[in-house]
Parts: structure tokens; sequence; C-alpha cells
């Protein structure tokens, strides 16, 4: 069960299409961060139980967000949303740890099945 | 610039429009400049670097950027408030990654998107030679995108 997501995206609109759809799943308690650095500062200081995060962002990335993550031993759900549609680049992010992947553009369905695919668990 | 490198520019700009915001787009006659660009009153700049190097301009009306906001996050602006500029952004960075994608032999990395407001705003294409405009109506008004990418060993 998903309670707490930080969403990890420089876009404000994308932020806010995230939360929407999480709304729309159910989930209201979110944490929103405008870059990889500040992502990893709010995970770092709160439990989470799903995180969605973007890849290209300033002061760090989402796939060294994925790193750092994975790499202070968590296995919480990472769904990555990007523009990063290259076979190599998907490649990168699941050798990274990501959970799922979902690129950009995407239909508004696409983003919810893929939350309740981890909110409905 | 190569004619080949605009067609996924064109596709990924069809397939935004239409995935995101339920806009269905026709196009104009694509048209060569040679590298500034009279634009309409906000544009999103991408920079993309590989072993083809550029940058990407997506143009809108105002009357499109509003409406374009509005369909992406349901929120309506009647000014190019920092949402409406967040979503021209947001719009060029799918557009130049969607297209990069689509010329992966290339191999290029695309830089944070910048946006400029302003009517009559003019951007310089530094030293890329030629580019290539493509302009775009839709239900809200007009769009172009101008793509100035030239390969890296030229």
């Amino acid at each position: 069960m998903v309670n707490k997501v930080l969403v990890a995206d420089d876009s404000g609109v994308i932020r806010k299409i995230v939360v929407r759809a999480l709304n729309a799943c159910g989930v209201t308690d979110i944490v929103e961060a405008g870059d990889g650095a500040e992502a990893l500062t709010q995970f770092q200081q709160q439990p989470f139980d799903l995180v969605l995060t973007d890849w290209n962002m300033p002061n760090k990335t989402g796939l060294e967000l994925i790193q750092d993550i994975r790499g202070g031993g968590s296995d919480v759900p990472i769904i990555m949303i990007t523009t990063e549609a290259e076979k190599k680049a998907v490649l990168q992010a699941i050798q990274a740890g990501v959970s799922d992947y979902l690129t950009k553009p995407f239909e508004a369905d696409a983003l919810r099945e893929k939350i309740n695919k981890f909110a409905g668990e | 610039m190569k004619a080949e490198f605009i067609n996924p520019f064109v596709k990924a700009t069809y397939d935004v429009f239409s995935t995101m915001l339920n806009c269905q787009l026709s196009r104009g006659e694509l048209s060569l400049n040679s590298g500034f660009q009279p634009d309409y009153d906000v544009s999103g700049v991408i920079g993309l670097t590989g072993k083809a190097s550029g940058s990407v301009v997506v143009s809108l009306e105002k009357g499109v950027a509003l409406s374009a906001t509005e369909a992406l996050i349901g929120s309506t602006a009647d000014t190019l408030n920092e949402d409406v500029v967040d979503a021209v952004g947001e719009l060029t960075n799918m557009i130049a990654g969607s297209a990069k994608a689509a010329l992966a032999n290339l191999e290029m990395s695309i830089s944070l998107p910048n946006v400029i407001a302003g009517k009559n705003h003019v951007i310089s294409f530094g030293s890329t030679a030629q580019t290539i405009c493509v302009p775009f109506t839709c239900t809200w008004g007009k769009l172009s995108v101008e793509v100035g990418l030239a390969d890296t060993a030229e």
C-alpha cells in the first residue's frame, strides 16, 4: 500500500500532472522536489512508499538519484518519467535499479496505470 | 542542416500535441532560414549535442501557449505566467526528447529548456548556418518548430 510519495521533477507542470494522477489513485501525502539533490535530501529525511522521478534535472539527475537511493540500501519502488526513450537509456535506468519507466509524451491513463501497479500492492 | 534531421522533430511535435494536449496539428510549408527567426509570443529553446549539434526552438502564439497550459494542468491563465512558461519549456523538452530518441544514431544529449517570452523576440542560432522552420496551426492558433542541427564533424 502506498501512503507517501516523492515526486522529483524540475518542471512544475509535470509535477502538477503527476500529483493529479496520484490524487486520482487515492494518494494525497505527496512531497515535491524541484531537482535531484533536493529529492535525495527529502528521501533521506523521511520514509517514502514510492518515488517518481524525471531524468534530466539540475544539480542531480534522476539516474544519479536512483543510484544514490539504491546505494543507500532502499528497495522503494521508483518510476522514472522521462523523454529519454532510447534503448540504451532504458537499460541504464534498469541497471541503476529503476522499478518502472514511462516515456514522455504519455497518456494520462498510462501514468495512472503505472502508479496503480504499485499503489495497489 | 540535413533534411532528414527535421522529420523526427515534426513527428514529435504531432505526437506531443496529440498525446499530451489532445490537440491535432496541421503542418504548413517548411522554410529554410539563415539563423534568425521572427517568432510568436513565447519560445522554448533546447540545445542538442552529440554527433550532430544545434538547437530546437518551439515558438507559440500566446493563445496556443495559454490553451496548451490549460490542457496540460487544467489551470487557466490570461498572461504568460510561471505555469505557462513552464508548460512551454516542458513541451519543448518532450519534442526535443522524442526527436532525439528517433535520431539515436546521433547519440545526442539535450540541455534543460530555456523559455523566452515577449512579442517579436528574435533568437540567434549561433554558428549553425541554416535552420529549417516548420509552421503548424491548430484550433488554438499558430506555432512553429525551428531546428538548426549540423554534423559535429563539419
